[in-house]
């Protein structure tokens, strides 16, 4: 079950129809999402996936052109992914979908959009249900995020 | 002290209505075990060996009258009427309902409370010198910084999934009362010669399994730096610390295993990343936390040294309360009072509800409000007036918060152990009491002068054994608790590490063997020596000797008179001590 939260703010988190498929192995095809070396082989209308460990340095020069991005999260409290997703969107400037896969549970989306995910793969209705409430559940935080870079103290200081 | 905006205090309520829904969805069988004990754990509810054991938040130590009064209403209510101090400055209560802890956590957030990151792979509570602040030989105040730093690592996006715990200590004081070479990371902040505050980074100390005592990897951070410079070091840790065991995943394994060296230059390379980025903390910023820790109203005050003096000739009891657990105070006229909580039969840091109401009136009636806890356990009153030491000494000793042992044998650091923690090999708390009985001399324990006894239960050295100047620590041997004695730790400026004796020895003889390590120190220390010194001029080996030789212990006794230790045994009949005892039973 796939559920989009937009970067952008404007829509709301919501559960949509999932147009890839993720394959364990390649060759990649147009519409799967095939793991890193495959991809790189062929990559023309196919979304790639690395895990959450992968070194950023070595893969992003090659990932700016995928139309989809997942990153495997191995377990649900390794949070090495997240700083993979806010690598790649601060540092090396992807602007494709960033997918979530793997041990997803619904309280971890929250995260992981704060740092720059915005699709998430979920085991079933329920728990992408209760991930939209954790994703809208807090109004604010203390750090700022990929959509929102400034921390608090900075916004009302450097806004004219 | 730090008062909640409008943006803190919603915080804190979504965080409680976040935990209530999670809650929810565990008991209905929405969240697996697995999940919900991670998110638990980063709200501080442990399950513990008896019953759930929740860590409430106390920010680098510091709580208000209100909040204090708050936590023995939720000890009263939810415990059976104490809490414990912990030595990383929290306070936990034990046999909270698993139900009932979002509504703790309600009760907690109407007092600016919270238990977030209390416990679980994430950034913990920051802790600071007990005394900032007011502390006589402090060069800058750490608790404006610690409060940034709390704010900054709250709910972090990107560090809230670490390989494992991550401690933070920042200390601002000539004295490092902060630990800060065996934590994670360890902040030193001095004046720099232009004036401003300047940062200094230990990275990788720790206790544990593996103790280590902290590299320098960064000298004199400009104050703008100082959060990218954490988030530099936090995303090094999060990539490349170890999950594969999670007895190797501290930081200090992987400053090792790179080398302190290697570690730096990637810390540097991300922060050069980083350093002028949207975290870069503006001075602005800092003056707004600042103000929160304006100095209270404080009166012009002669110094009362003659009318203490007086006091102090004409009651033993008072002048040695004096001599320990009273230390100078920035302004004239004030002290800073270090209540302890090591009464002999007493769990070291276990506060009745009835206790923590009356610190909280005399931290009203004499100071602003305000209370600390340290890391030795104890409650710690900032601003008491010199010239009402004595009245505030006298209702101490009625509360049984009046024993003059600060800093010496008794004084005893102790983790829950075997009683309490489900992780123990041993029980830790029958220790502390069986030194305390076997040490009731109070004239002897004057004489000894400082001595840090740390005790912890298992390898997690919560009680910090590493670092004591005598270190006890719980072991299991085929089944049956033992214990392991080392000498010549220590967590100060010159922190070092405890070197084991030798083999471990049963619970009954530890007592003895504490006053064999005693009777050598006493023997050969030059004039003026305190313990460590001693064990650091002459080595382990004479103490070795005389703790694995066959002869009977002989203690070297004082021959002043006992006043003291009369009061302290007499107050162990008081009836908070046995209103305690009914509680413990029921
Ligand atoms: S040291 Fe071990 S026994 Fe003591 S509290 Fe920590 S985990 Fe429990």
């Amino acid at each position: 079950m796939l559920v989009k939260a937009p970067q952008n703010r404007l829509d709301p988190p919501a559960i949509v129809p999932d147009s890839w498929t993720l394959v364990e192995e390649g060759p990649a095809r147009p519409g799967l999402i095939a793991p890193f070396e495959a991809w790189l082989e062929s990559p023309d209308g196919a979304g790639v996936w690395v895990a959450g460990d992968a070194e950023v340095e070595e893969v992003e020069a090659h990932l700016s052109e995928a139309p989809v991005i997942a990153v495997r999260f191995p377990a649900f409290a390794d949070g090495r992914g997240l700083t993979f997703g806010k690598l790649l969107r601060t540092r090396y400037g992807y602007d494709g979908e960033l997918r979530a896969f793997g041990e997803i549970v619904p309280d971890l989306t929250e995260y992981m959009v704060r740092c720059g995910f915005d699709a998430f793969v979920l085991a079933n209705r329920r728990q992408a249900e209760a991930a939209i409430a954790c994703i809208q559940r807090m109004s604010d935080h203390y750090q700022g995020s990929v959509r929102q870079p400034l921390p608090p103290y900075r916004r009302v200081a450097e806004q004219p | 002290m730090y008062q909640y905006t409008a943006f803190d205090q919603r915080f804190v309520e979504e965080r409680v209505q976040q935990y209530r829904d999670q809650t929810r969805r565990f008991l209905g069988g929405e969240l697996s075990d697995e999940a919900f004990q991670q998110l638990r754990l980063r709200n501080g509810l442990y399950i513990q060996r008896l019953a759930p054991m929740l860590r409430i938040a106390v920010p680098y130590g510091t709580l208000t009258a209100t909040q204090l009064r708050a936590l023995a209403a939720i000890a009263r209510d939810f415990d059976k009427g104490y809490g414990h101090l912990s030595t990383r400055q929290n306070m936990q209560i034990n046999w909270p309902e698993l139900e009932a802890v979002p509504d703790i956590l309600a009760r907690l957030a109407e007092v600016q409370m919270h238990c977030i990151q209390t416990s679980g792979s994430c950034i913990r509570n920051v802790t600071t010198d007990q005394f900032a602040g007011v502390a006589a030989d402090e060069t800058v105040d750490a608790r404006p910084y610690c409060e940034i730093i709390r704010q900054w690592s709250t709910y972090h996006p990107e560090f809230d999934w670490l390989p494992r715990k991550f401690k933070i200590a920042v200390n601002g004081a000539r004295t490092d009362r902060a630990a800060t070479h065996v934590h994670d990371i360890g902040i030193q902040i001095r004046l720099g010669e232009d004036g401003t505050p300047r940062f200094d980074f230990l990275v990788g100390g720790g206790l544990g399994r593996t103790p280590v005592v902290g590299k320098l990897i960064r000298e004199g951070l400009a104050e703008k730096d100082l959060l990218t410079y954490l988030e530099a070091i936090l995303r090094v840790y999060n990539r490349y610390g170890r999950r594969d065991n999670k007895y190797k995943a501290r930081i200090k394994i992987l400053v090792r295993a790179l080398t302190p060296e290697k570690f730096r230059e990637l810390v540097d390379a991300e922060w050069e990343n980083l350093r002028d980025g949207p975290t870069q903390l503006p001075g602005s910023e800092v003056i707004r936390i600042r103000d929160h820790f304006k100095a209270p109203p404080y009166e012009k005050l002669p110094d009362e040294g003659a009318l203490l003096a007086s006091q102090r000739l004409r009651n033993p009891a008072f002048n040695a309360w004096m001599q320990h657990n009273v230390s100078p105070h920035i302004r004239p006229g004030y002290a800073i009072v270090t209540l302890s909580t090591k009464a002999t039969g007493v769990p070291p840091g276990d506060v009745t509800d009835e206790q923590m109401d009356a610190v909280a009136a005399w931290s009203e009636r004499f100071g602003f409000g305000e209370i600390r806890i340290s890391h030795e356990q104890n409650l710690v009153l900032p601003d008491v007036p010199q010239r009402e030491l004595t009245t505030l000494f006298d209702l101490a000793c009625n509360e049984m918060l009046g024993q003059a042992n600060a800093g010496l044998l008794t004084d005893v650091v102790c983790c829950p152990g075997g009683d309490f923690c489900a992780l123990a090999n041993a029980k830790s708390i029958p220790i502390a009491e069986a030194i305390q009985r076997r040490f009731d001399d109070y004239d002897y324990l004057h004489d000894l002068g400082p001595i840090d006894l740390n005790i912890s239960g298992c390898m997690n050295a919560c009680g910090h054994h590493h670092v004591g100047h005598i270190g006890i620590l719980g072991v299991d041997k085929r089944g049956e608790e033992f214990y392991q004695v080392s000498i010549g730790g220590n967590q100060a400026d010159d922190a070092s590490l405890g070197q084991i004796l030798g083999p471990a020895f049963s619970r009954a003889e530890i007592p003895s063997v504490i006053e064999r390590i005693l009777d050598v120190f006493v023997e050969r220390r030059d004039d003026g020596e305190i313990f460590l010194q001693t064990v650091r001029r002459i080595g382990v080996e004479p103490f070795k000797q005389r703790v694995y030789s066959d002869a009977p212990a002989v203690r070297v006794r004082s021959s002043r008179p006992k006043t003291v230790a009369t009061r302290i045994r007499s107050a162990g009949t008081s009836p908070v001590s046995r209103a305690r005892k009914t509680a413990r039973a029921g």
